[in-house]
């Protein structure tokens, strides 16, 4: 009983980490990746929703994100309260999500 | 003998004055238990005669039915159609539903698969309102389609592709379709999709596409180079059919790219105009530009309301930089304008006879500029009424301004999540400088724009107003409250939380003697995504997509 517990506990972090692995974050503090993220941020509108600095309608200020889930919303799109944000993996490369992911990590809460 | 003279002339009376109410029925008052297309009548009033429910017991309004719609995605957004104790509702993705008047319960229900794209387009899953004739309920789809059902079953009897969706930026149908004779007329989304907007006439029995008329002017004058290329336009609130001249008017939207006119030094025709069509060519009767040369997002897309007065036929019709146009039906020419406020800085003032921009406030590239009123207007699309028993039209005013900052963008009709707006997004929000309150429901004469009374908003009101022949103004805001008003003095008689904000139609109908309220609430669109910035009331809403049938209790 104990045995099978641990093991899905194992499978599930095994799945959450084969989509993004760690070593393929790039390094999100990086200022010109930043910068590049906030120039994306205003050529693809996600100001539009999200406001110039992303104090908008959907503010994305006052979260704690994980990089890895603001990867996948960007790609994949989101949906919330109703409201739908397009996915963007045809318009973008990886490259640039994750520039995208670096200008949102830099504008929202840091985890303590 | 003599009683039976007596008897046959008292029949003979009968008639005569059968007869008589039938031809002078007083206009807004036909078909008075239903609420048969979108505005209710083809005046556009949104005036339901009924007055069983009024001034006096409007405060014991109970619920009578709750029927829920299905995907909450951008919330509820329709206005729904009564017939015959029938409710016709179409929700978020199209779900068409007939909905049995007295209990709510389904009938049928009909969802066209939709294209993937639709997902990324702009304006999707937006749906706001089905039409129905020839036994038969229409709709354009949010990927650009029409699609015909048969009324009884909700089965597809035909359906035909009319915008060119992938190719068109997503250009696609909000709204339903004006059934105009045995003509139906779509009008595409553009105004920030890099594409050129399109009416299009279909036969209602077979669906083959007649005509289209194009809102992008083939003309160098009015669009110099390539500018109108992707001119926009387009034409996404259902146009009014007036069978008396046998004519569909359009209100059409904004040039592109939005927020700036560098290239195109024209007027850019027909743009935030009127345009009166022939529904069997297509053919353009007339029409009257409001806002020429657009740089501040003022789409003319709203509905056109139809009088007679002092002999005159006339047409009413706000865009959405908050100014009414009132012309002449029969050829569009300016009998007066007016502003619904006095929050506007975009120009100094519009001409009130020729209509030509006073002192227009133009943007420069990279710098925030202050235009009041904001991109989502001094109304939005959601329509006023009209109730002729007051002479009075009932308004949503927004009274709130946005910053404009222009920046250079490439032309890329496949980058469908993009908006061809020349901008990172529709402004930054602000309050008005001078700290009034940001809304308010107003009540005005809709020739001279006097005020007899307004009531004052924190959050303003984003959904269609009703009135009715029972005194009664109902309105509904963004926090899901719906208010019942003295349709005379403007004071609230009832109030009734709906749960979610309001984005959609009010109807009143009738079914088996009962007069009904039927109100759609649940929050969505662009003004959920961008509102909380200025009311913070707002992030927290929760959405939905709910009808709410009200009626007095037995
Ligand atoms: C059409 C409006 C819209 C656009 C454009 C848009 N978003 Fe979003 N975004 C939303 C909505 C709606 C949500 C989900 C609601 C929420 O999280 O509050 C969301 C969520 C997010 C989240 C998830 C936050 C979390 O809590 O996990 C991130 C990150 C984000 N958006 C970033 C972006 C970026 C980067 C872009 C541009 C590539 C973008 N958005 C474009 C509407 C939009």
């Amino acid at each position: 009983m104990m045995y099978k517990l641990v093991l899905m506990t194992i499978a599930c972090i095994f799945v959450g980490d084969a989509a993004y692995p760690q070593e393929d974050v790039p390094n999100l503090k990086d200022p010109t990746m930043i910068a590049a993220g906030h120039d994306l941020f205003l050529q693809k509108q996600c100001s539009r929703c999200h406001g110039e600095g992303g104090k908008g309608g959907i503010n994305l200020t006052r979260r704690a994100l994980d990089p890895r889930s603001v990867f996948q919303a960007i790609a994949d799109g989101r949906m919330g309260s109703g409201l739908r944000m397009p996915a963007s993996r045809d318009v973008l490369t990886d490259e640039e999500i994750w520039k995208a992911t670096a200008y949102v990590m830099s504008i929202s809460q840091q985890p303590k | 003998m003599g009683k039976l003279i007596l008897a046959a002339s008292l029949g003979l009376t009968c008639l005569l004055s059968t007869a008589t109410v039938a031809l002078a029925e007083a206009p807004g008052t036909e078909d008075p238990n239903n609420w048969p297309q979108y505005n209710r009548t083809s005046n556009a009033w949104r005036y339901s005669p009924l007055d069983q429910i009024n001034k006096d017991n409007v405060s014991k309004l109970s619920v009578a039915w709750i029927a829920q719609g299905g995907d909450i995605t951008m919330g509820i957004q329709e206005t729904p159609l009564a017939i015959d104790g029938v409710i016709y509702s179409i929700t978020s993705g199209n779900r068409v539903a007939a909905l049995d008047a007295k209990t709510g319960q389904e009938v049928w229900n009909y969802q066209p698969k939709l294209d993937p794209l639709t997902k990324k387009v702009l304006f999707s899953p937006y749906s706001r309102g089905v039409a129905v004739g020839d036994g038969k309920v229409f709709i354009g789809t949010v990927d650009g389609r029409g699609i015909a059902l048969d009324q009884k079953t909700g089965k597809e009897i035909w359906q035909v592709q009319l915008t060119d969706f992938a190719n068109c930026h997503g250009c696609n149908f909000t709204s339903p379709p004006v059934v105009a004779g045995d003509m139906l007329t779509f009008g595409s989304t553009a105004g920030e999709l890099a594409t050129q907007g399109k009416i299009f006439g279909v036969e209602a029995k077979s669906g083959k596409k007649v005509w289209e008329f194009n809102t992008i002017k083939d003309d160098p004058k009015s669009w110099p180079g390539t500018s109108g290329k992707y001119g926009g336009g387009g034409a996404w609130m259902p146009g009014t059919y007036d069978a008396e001249t046998n004519t569909v008017f359009y209100g059409t939207g904004n040039p592109g790219k939005d927020f700036i006119n560098e290239d195109r030094q024209g007027d850019n025709l027909y743009t935030d105009s009127i345009v009166a069509l022939d529904p069997k060519t297509g053919n353009l009767k007339w029409y009257r530009q409001e806002i020429k040369q657009d740089v501040w997002d003022y789409d003319s897309a709203y509905e056109v309301l139809l009088f007679k007065k002092d002999g005159k036929d006339l047409i009413v019709h706000m865009n959405k930089s908050g100014y009414v146009f009132v012309l002449d039906k029969n050829d569009g020419s300016i009998e007066n304008i007016w502003p619904v406020s006095d929050l506007k800085n975009f120009v100094k003032d519009i001409d009130k006879r020729t209509g030509e921009l006073i002192g227009r406030v133009e943007l420069p590239m990279n710098q925030e500029t202050l235009i009041c009123p904001s991109t989502f207007g001094g109304r939005s699309w959601n329509a006023g009424a009209y109730n002729p028993n007051t002479g009075l039209w009932y308004n949503n005013v927004l009274d709130f301004c946005g910053y404009l900052k222009p920046v250079a963008q490439k032309d890329d009709p496949k980058d469908y999540g993009t908006g061809h707006i020349g901008a990172s997004d529709f402004g930054r929000l602000v309050m008005a400088p001078d700290g009034r309150k940001p809304g308010r429901l107003d009540a005005r004469d809709p020739f001279t724009g006097e005020r007899k009374w307004t009531h004052e908003m924190d959050v303003p009101g984003f959904a269609s107003v009703l009135t009715t022949g029972g005194g009664l103004v109902f309105n509904g805001d963004p926090t899901g409250i719906l208010r019942a008003f003295d349709a005379d003095t403007g004071k609230v008689l009832w109030s009734f939380n709906t749960g979610s904000g309001m984005r959609s139609g009010i109807i009143s109908y009738a079914v088996a003697g009962e007069q009904y309220i039927l109100v759609p609430s649940g929050w969505g669109s662009y003004a959920a995504i961008l509102l909380p910035a200025l009311f913070p009331q707002l992030e927290k809403m929760p959405a939905a997509s709910t009808l709410i049938a009200f009626k007095l209790p037995k």
